[in-house]
């Protein structure tokens, strides 16, 4: 028990953790909503209540309805129910309590594995099978579909190549994939909100096979719609080419100091802005570990590239602002001004001479680049 | 009408306005203003706390937050402002930490000013036996992060009757650990981790200089400053000090870069473990800051003298060796200048201002001063190391 994630107190501006006590409309809805007494579960009664609103035709709501949202997007709750793993699947360390104590352990901040043949072979299949599941996914893309849904095709599809699917559980996040649609910059969990004809939404998965993680992401177009907004598009694409180019520069030698440089300076050229607060970062046994890769310029980044060693680079995009503002689920991390953000990612393996993109696309995977919408 | 209408319906407690979220609706580009943090190092009885309180309790005008535990998650952080007292803990659970750039201590200080208003200084006290050289990069973030803090300084208060001591034959929990994790210090002078908040230190505070005779404390400056020849040394009992700005507060020591004049001549080499050295030599041509990059990867990152091509000096070169802090000033050909700073292996080389033109006498020349363990007894083989890798083409 000790080990449980403290609980905070839903109680509005109460800083207090939370007890045992729930409130019992959410507890038969199944929300989880904790406070830290009654007094506060009383004093915050006129807000929390709210929440109890269920659309009726679908039996949604907004858990947060306070919450000073940036943009259009609200969450949808309830989640569906936790998705299980068969127990023959190897599950990561953090998969019973949330904690990633592998990763935690000291190895120095810029000690950074160098993979042998053998481990660079599990690298290539868990990317290889992070790639298809991710082709998956996107191919339900439609307006309609809900991001739940989606998280469904991810789940099974790990299920069906023996993997286990990293983001669950991952310092408790509480879904397979993370879904993150139009302002939303990283970490979007899946929940009940139906696509829209004109939404652009990043699609993150990352699989535990073997004892090695695969971490690739894309964004995509929903319906015609978003193909026809100079916005997305312009984003989307930028965002694009800010990861093939800073791959470009990945080889023996690199500085982890100079993607960043390039990926800043082309999204500036786009009239587009860089997401500082979340970087890349190594990848092998662990999901996240040294080294640390920032997207934007003029950073400190301590270390060079060397054959063997694994890591991502994943750079945000913003039409408008770079700051970002992170929803009071702990995850959802959507633009500060509520304007379009996208997101490009693959794992990469520094070879002899160059680089391997582990998680690179397949002839028939579905996505690619767009031209931009015939200038009005 | 259902028992869950009725719920609905039952009377609201009245909410105060007062308590409702603040409006966070604001969209700054840049902060306006960023509040500078202060490491306040030193060990148990050293005179830390009374510095600290004596700070906070002084009529100043200023608003200071002194912060206690920051960067440990077993321990409620405790802020101490205008005598109020709060403790937090530390917002651990907030989103993806391994992939976030920031670190979880910075952003509890963040958050905490969000909700308490901003401060005008923030002296952050770490644990007696915190080697500074592992925290003060947390806080040297890139500006592009545009942190609503930034890293001031290092403050070291010395003890000046136990000092000697604790250099000398420091107990095993007073030890520094090697973060080299490929080999050990091996059969090298011991290192204390008083050895590592001095040479840390942009400041020293020399106190309780009321226990000691004048030719001790003469002797016990000497010694820090065979250590750390650029920090500042102030000298006070009972941590009293009659001027906080500039001593323990506005030390811009990693942004300015006012003068790395030595405070003494020639090089000393009073202390077996850990020295100060400088290489100096006429300005460079603009092409070759690139060199000097190269150079500090080398020396800093991997830790490798960059053997120079054509070796004259009969001192051997130095094998087993850590920078704890380098700074340095590039003056180039073209009449502008750039400033290098660093702490253990993170650095930069900026753009420095305009140098001021009002001392002309002086001509003006590079200087990299190198403070850490291992450096050698002479300079020489670090210049030619230097002049080596600026000649390379």
């Amino acid at each position: 028990m000790a080990e449980a994630a403290k609980r905070k107190c839903r109680g509005v501006d109460c800083p207090n953790d939370a007890g045992t006590l729930q409130c019992p409309t959410c507890l038969k809805s199944g929300t989880d909503s904790f406070f830290c007494s009654q007094d506060c579960f009383k004093r915050s009664w006129s807000e929390h209540k709210s929440i109890h609103k269920k659309n009726p035709a679908t039996g949604t709501f907004n858990p947060y309805p306070s919450f000073p949202y940036s943009g259009s997007l609200r969450p949808v709750y309830p989640l569906s129910a936790k998705r299980t793993i068969p127990k023959t699947i190897p599950h990561p360390d953090y998969a019973r309590d949330g904690i990633p104590r592998s990763e935690q352990k000291l190895i120095g901040r810029h000690n950074i594995t160098i993979l042998n043949k053998e481990e660079q072979e599990g690298m290539r299949k868990v990317c290889r099978l992070a790639r298809e599941v991710l082709d998956a996914a996107a191919r339900e893309l439609k307006p309609g579909v809900t991001t739940d849904y989606i998280d469904e095709v991810v789940h099974k599809a790990c299920i069906e190549r023996d993997s286990y699917p990293s983001p669950l559980n991952y310092m408790n996040f509480p879904k397979s994939v993370c879904t993150s649609i139009n302002e939303t910059i990283c970490h979007g969990i899946p929940d009940q909100r139906p696509l829209q004809d004109g939404d652009i939404i990043n699609i993150d998965v990352t699989l535990y096979h073997k004892g090695f993680h695969g971490d690739i992401n894309e964004t995509y177009y929903v319906g015609d719609k978003a193909l026809a907004n100079p916005d997305a598009v312009r984003v989307v694409e930028t965002s694009r080419e800010c990861l093939d180019q800073s791959i470009d520069l990945v080889k023996p030698g690199m500085l982890f100091r100079e993607p960043g440089n390039v990926i800043e300076k082309h999204a500036k050229g786009r009239n587009c802005s860089v997401v500082k607060s979340y970087c890349g970062h190594g990848i092998n046994q662990l999901f996240h570990c040294a080294p640390n890769i920032p997207h934007y310029a003029k950073n400190k980044a301590v270390g060079t590239a060397k054959p063997g060693m694994c890591f991502t680079i994943e750079p945000m995009i913003n039409i408008g602002t770079h700051r970002d503002r992170t929803w009071p689920d702990d995850w959802t991390s959507t633009t500060q001004d509520g304007s379009l953000s996208a997101q490009f990612e693959h794992t990469l393996l520094v070879t002899e001479d160059g680089v391997e993109v582990l998680t690179a696309r397949l002839p028939d995977s579905p996505g690619g680049p767009v031209p931009m919408p015939s200038a009005a | 009408m259902s028992a869950d209408f009725e719920d609905e319906d039952a009377p609201p407690e009245l909410i105060d306005v007062s308590a409702m979220p603040a409006d966070q609706t604001s969209v700054d580009e840049e902060p306006t203003t960023r509040v500078p943090i202060t490491l306040v190092t030193g060990y148990l009885g050293a005179g830390k706390t009374t510095l600290l309180n004596y700070i906070l309790t002084e009529k100043h005008g200023k608003k200071i937050a002194v912060i206690m535990n920051a960067m440990d998650i077993e321990k409620p952080m405790t802020v101490n402002q205008g005598g109020q007292e709060v403790t937090e803990w530390m917002e651990v659970g907030n989103g993806c930490i391994c992939c976030s750039v920031k670190d979880s201590g910075v952003m509890a200080i963040e958050s905490l000013m969000e909700r308490r208003g901003t401060f005008d200084y923030i002296l952050l006290e770490t644990t007696g036996l915190a080697d500074p050289g592992n925290i003060a990069p947390i806080f040297w973030m890139d500006e592009g992060l545009g942190s609503s803090i930034y890293l001031d300084g290092i403050v070291t208060l010395v003890d000046a009757k136990n000092i000697t001591r604790l250099l000398d034959e420091p107990a095993p929990e007073e030890k520094a650990e090697s973060h080299d994790v490929h080999h050990d210090h091996g059969s090298g002078p011991v290192l204390s981790m008083a050895h590592m908040q001095i040479s840390h230190a942009d400041v020293v505070i020399l106190n309780k200089t009321d226990l000691v005779t004048d030719q001790e404390l003469e002797a016990v400056r000497d010694r820090v400053a065979s250590i750390n020849s650029v920090a500042k040394i102030h000298v006070t009992d009972h941590s009293q000090t009659p001027q906080i700005e500039g001593v323990v507060l506005d030390l811009h020591a990693y942004d300015h870069l006012a003068d790395l004049d030595f405070s003494k001549k020639g090089h000393s080499h009073m202390d077996p473990a850990i020295s100060t050295t400088a290489i100096v030599r006429p300005p460079i041509p603009a092409d070759k800051v690139d060199c000097v990059d190269a150079w500090l990867r080398s020396v800093l990152w991997d830790t490798k003298f960059p053997a120079p091509a054509k070796s004259v000096s009969s001192e051997p070169h130095p094998v087993d060796f850590e920078i704890h802090r380098l700074k340095g000033i590039l003056i180039l050909n073209d009449g502008s200048s750039r400033i290098i700073q660093a702490v253990r292996d993170v650095f930069e080389i900026r753009d420095a201002e305009p140098i001021s033109t009002e001392d002309k006498s002086k001509p003006l020349q590079c200087k990299i001063v190198l403070i850490g363990r291992g450096l050698g007894s002479s300079v020489e083989p670090w210049q030619e190391s230097f002049e080596s890798c600026l000649a390379a083409k």
